[in-house]
């Protein structure tokens, strides 16, 4: 559905993206992470065919952004990060004018209208200016705009920005609402936890290239090389370490809140030997679970060994 | 949707009409401009009366409409070159800042469409600033002295010059990212089409040719400025004194201003230019009847010649509207279609 190719994008001596590829298929959640000014926006905003890339191509349902952006804007709803409304104009004029603008016809904009507003939760302001919304509700606003042409493909572009636990939490019960419609979305946050839960797939992009791409899991493992283990011993913490440092299977040994945190090589019998080895060594073991790699973890290790 | 349909089918109109009308600056706007231009005709009509009232030959009510007519729509000129810059130099910018220009980007609305419905809104108020003036044009008729094709050109020329004021404010939008910057070059650009080129008149004026048959006209680029083709129209008579060097062309069979005529007993009258750059002592002979004179609102020479003084400014302007209409479009794009470009692009592609 999405697909970019060596995408580079140079302001002046900055190179704002280098050669960044990536493919979203039909139907996924494509989270796409990164520290500010990684690239994320210019990305969206050059699929969005709201900007020129220097080099590289990038295709929305098979229409090439730089060459037919009429056909892209046909086939995708665009969120940017940040966005203004108009004054003077209810949540109903709101929509309908960017309905008209989409050419939707007169006698469906009102159905279409309502539907949005019913989508999003917003159908008791229906008849509110909406340059007197809280940012959270223009958020849910400016997602039922980009929704008025129903569109197979989304570009949000930080949609959870700014707002707060519970406009978060709603919104992400929007996105997965979207998710069930068989919309293909592409969403850029820096709430890793949301996007765990919420994605199919993920792209961690850094000063401008593309650090891991592909399904969650699978990102999270290539990046969190090795498994982790949380060990609580009774007052034993120096023997603890004694005995497990010289283990082959163990990488690295770390002290967490009273805990000692390892991480090794191996599989579910290898964590058995482990605890195996300390109880024979007479460590009092009071707790020994095994850690889950998140995204979270996944994105910092990407991020940390960048020049 | 037929072709026509599409090019006409343009919601911003209706969005931007809507917001407009639903604030108080619109029909502050309105009362403010009719208050001004009624005031004027109401001062001009009472000087003119005590005028009238004491001199010995008193006043005839043509010269009052006339008078009224000219000061008025001059006036009406001057207003609407404020007011139409204000209106059109912040359409484009002022999305830019509110951030709101992408997501117009992003629908199927073309970037000419978005152009085009931004001009056609502040126009149309525009247009409906010249329709509120004219109950009190049609005082002017109470007194005689204008004739209605007169106040249609005089509109025409009030309207197009409002229209390139709109162009080219819209245009300055475009090419600025900030309104501050945007109106004041539109302001500047408004300056230069009604004053400057008319200080072009007085800087460069025309150069009298001794062989010409035809009395001398300004330069054409003084055209562009309404207020000529106004004085025209007003005074259903040509400009004297401006835009010829050395002189004033309807002086010119009698002898006065740059050129120094004599008269034969035979009735030949000769005459030849002087001062800085007449004086070439070429000499023009002929029957006096023979030389023509810069009569009624025909442009008498020149690039325009035969043409009314309106129509020149009218085409002038139009054509100017149109490159910056283009300059606009091709500005505000964010991905620019230039033929060369699509070339490249397909070259890079293969």
């Amino acid at each position: 559905m999405i697909a970019v190719e060596q995408l580079t994008k140079i302001y002046g001596r900055r190179t704002a993206l280098d050669a960044v590829s990536f493919e979203v298929p039909r139907g996924e959640i494509f989270g796409f992470v990164g520290p500010n000014g990684a690239g994320k926006t210019t990305t969206l905003r050059i699929l969005a065919a709201l900007m020129e890339p220097t080099a590289g191509r990038a295709f929305v349902d098979g229409a090439d952004v730089t060459m037919q952006p009429d056909r892209v804007h046909e086939r995708l709803g665009y969120m940017p990060d940040f966005f203004g409304v108009y004054d003077q104009l209810t949540s109903a004029e709101y929509l309908d004018f960017y309905a008209a603008c989409y050419r939707q016809p007169k006698a469906r904009r009102k159905k279409i209208t309502d539907d949005l507003l019913e989508l999003v939760g917003l159908s008791d302001r229906r008849d509110q200016a909406v340059d007197t919304l809280s940012r959270g509700l223009k958020q849910r606003l400016c997602l039922a705009r980009a929704l008025v042409h129903d569109p197979a493909v989304l570009l949000l572009d930080e949609p959870a920005s700014g707002l707060d636990p519970r406009a978060r939490v709603e919104m992400r019960e929007i996105l997965k609402e979207l998710q069930k419609m068989g919309k293909t979305i592409v969403i850029s946050s820096h709430i890793l936890p949301e996007l765990t839960e919420l994605c199919t797939m993920v792209g961690i992009i850094d000063q401008g290239r593309m650090r891991a791409t592909g399904p969650v899991q699978d990102v999270i493992r290539q990046l969190t090389s090795g498994r982790r283990l949380r060990i609580s011993v009774l007052g034993q913490r120096e023997e603890a370490v004694a005995v497990l440092k010289p283990l082959p299977m163990i990488h690295s040994l770390s002290a967490q809140n009273g805990a000692i945190e390892a991480e090794y090589e191996g599989d579910d019998a290898t964590a058995a030997a482990i605890l195996q080895t300390l109880t024979a060594a007479g460590i009092r073991v009071s707790g020994f679970s095994q850690l889950e790699g998140g995204l979270e973890d996944a994105f910092m290790r990407a991020t940390e060994d960048t020049p | 949707m037929n072709p026509i349909a599409v090019a006409l089918w343009n919601p911003i109109v209706a969005k931007e009409y809507r917001s407009r009308m639903r604030t108080w600056r619109s029909p502050v706007a309105m009362t403010v401009y009719i208050l001004l231009l009624g005031g004027l005709g109401w001062a001009i009509f009472s000087s003119m009366t005590f005028a009238a009232r004491n001199s010995f030959n008193g006043g005839q009510a043509a010269n009052y409409g006339q008078g009224l007519f000219l000061y008025l729509v001059l006036f009406q000129m001057v207003l609407l070159a404020f007011i139409t810059p204000a209106l059109t130099a912040g359409a484009i910018s002022s999305e830019r800042e509110r951030q709101t220009i992408d997501l117009l980007f992003v629908t199927k609305l073309p970037s000419f469409s978005i152009l085009w419905g931004k001009l056609l809104a502040s126009m149309s108020f525009v247009l409906l600033l010249l329709l509120l003036s004219v109950p009190i044009f049609s005082l002017v008729f109470l007194f005689g002295g204008i004739e209605l094709d007169q106040l249609a050109a005089a509109f025409l020329v009030t309207a197009v010059s409002a229209l390139t004021l709109g162009i080219i404010g819209i245009a300055c939008s475009t090419a600025f990212r900030r309104t501050l910057p945007a109106t004041v070059s539109a302001y500047g650009a408004a300056f230069i089409l009604l004053a400057g080129s008319l200080l072009f008149g007085l800087l460069f004026p025309t150069d009298i040719d001794p062989n010409a048959t035809a009395a001398p006209a300004p330069p054409a680029v003084t055209y562009l400025s309404p207020l000529i083709p106004l004085i025209t129209i007003g005074t259903n008579g040509p400009i004297n004194n401006y835009g010829v060097r050395n002189g004033n062309n309807n002086v010119y069979p009698s002898g006065g201003g740059g050129m120094a005529c004599s008269t034969t007993p035979a009735g030949v009258q000769s005459c030849y230019p002087i001062g800085p750059n007449g004086a070439s002592g070429k000499v023009i002979a002929g029957p006096s009847s023979n030389l023509v004179q810069a009569r009624g609102t025909t442009i008498p020479s020149g690039l325009f010649s035969g043409w009314q003084y309106w129509q020149a400014t009218v085409t002038m302007q139009l054509v100017l509207s149109l490159i910056a209409l283009i300059v606009g479009a091709v500005l505000l794009s964010p991905i620019r279609h230039l033929p060369w470009r699509r070339r490249a692009a397909a070259k890079a592609t293969t």
